[in-house]
């Protein structure tokens, strides 16, 4: 129930975020919200992102973060020159099978 | 029936007949809906696998779509329900990471100001990253999206259209989680597909300082009680970031819609979901 509680409330809060600004039509969000709030975005994602591709099974090791590292790497890359996101996650997902495979053939994984 | 019919005056200008209108608008909005939702097939199976790992039960992973229509949001929220998180804690991280679409929300308001309120309020629910994105490229159009019925009739058709493909992505992940072995690592699957989502948002060098600073503060919180590497990480990257703001462009002027954009994934569907 608690589980239930939880995700009705985020949805809500997620919708009092999006109505905000269309309730009435006079409310306009202060300068300061305006200038700062795109900075949100990219922290937000970094925080989310970056400990997941340094500890991708929760423990940093050279085993796990090196290949985690090379694979993101080669994944953004694949991005910038395509700007298809499909593309970046396949190649770099693939990498990363490739680098965990080949080191446990080494007997390093 | 349209007043115009009655009222003697020749009808001049506009070639088709508003009900026409309205439907190509509907169509239109199904289509740019579902070219977005093809573009979110591998990050919606993805997290639908993630949510699948959770303890939680199929009805609420399911639900947990149309209730928090917003991507990255709805897999941070399960993950931390799931991990016993305060229910405080879960609703502050998710308007942390839910805060951009208070800027979507100021950005839309010239263009849906004809709007009922009701339908305006009711809209809102459906302003997920990709609803706005399409939603403002074509409110920006020439014709500026056409009359209140069109736009209103594309941005509905369009929006239910993502949040039905999203839900349906989401599920069929949910499924797709059951046959894929265990031994196929996949930790690394979400959290690329947040670096692939970030990359379009660093478009200058605050955006940059932001996003490397939250993402070193949250690893360097790992150990910190649940949940709290988001926020602590998000607090870090924003301030370092304005920082950077100040000293390279002070009090530049910013409008709305500048922000949201910097704030929005690219608007053209193909560039890739947020």
């Amino acid at each position: 129930m608690i589980a239930w509680l939880g995700i009705v409330l985020s949805g809500l809060v997620t919708y009092l975020l999006r109505v905000a600004f269309l309730v009435h039509e006079k409310l306009k969000p202060p300068k300061a919200v305006e200038r700062y709030l795109p900075l949100v975005g990219p922290a937000v994602l970094g925080a989310i992102a970056l400990p997941g591709l340094i500890a991708p099974e929760g423990v940093v090791s050279w085993a796990q973060t090196v290949p985690a590292l090379l694979a993101s790497l080669v994944s953004a890359v694949v991005w910038r020159f395509t700007r298809q996101l499909v593309l970046g996650l396949v190649a770099g997902l693939v990498l990363w099978w490739g680098l965990l495979a080949g080191l446990a053939a080494l007997g390093l994984g | 029936m349209p007043a115009r019919e009655h009222d003697g005056r020749v009808s001049v200008d506009p070639p088709l007949e508003p009900r026409t209108r309205e439907r190509a608008a509907v169509r239109a909005g199904i289509r740019d809906g579902a070219l977005v939702v093809l573009g979110y097939i591998p990050f919606g199976v993805a997290a639908g696998i993630v949510l699948a790992s959770t303890g939680l039960g199929p009805g609420l992973l399911i639900s947990s779509s149309p209730i928090i229509f917003a991507g990255a949001a709805q897999l941070v929220a399960v993950q931390l329900v799931d991990q016993g998180a305060a229910l405080a804690l879960v609703v502050l991280t998710v308007a942390v990471v839910n805060a951009r679409h208070l800027l979507y929300s100021a950005s839309l308001q010239p263009h849906l100001a004809d709007w009922s309120r009701g339908t305006r309020m009711l809209g809102a629910f459906l302003l997920a990253d990709p609803v706005y994105a399409l939603a403002y490229s074509r409110f920006q159009g020439p014709d500026g999206g056409g009359a209140r019925r069109e736009r209103i009739a594309y941005y509905f058709a369009a929006g239910v259209t993502c949040l039905i493909g999203w839900s349906g992505l989401v599920a069929a992940g949910l499924v797709a989680g059951r046959f894929v072995p265990e031994w196929v690592p996949l930790g690394l699957a979400i959290p690329m597909t947040f670096l692939l989502l970030l990359l379009p948002l660093v478009k200058d060098l605050p955006g940059a300082v932001a996003a490397i600073v939250g993402g070193l503060v949250a690893f360097a919180a790992h150990g910190f009680p649940l949940g709290t590497g988001i926020l602590l990480g998000a607090a870090a990257g924003i301030l370092a970031g304005a920082l950077v703001m100040t000293r390279t462009r002070p009090r530049a002027p910013v409008d709305v819609d500048t922000a949201a954009h910097a704030a929005a994934p690219e608007a053209e569907p193909e560039a890739g979901p947020s």
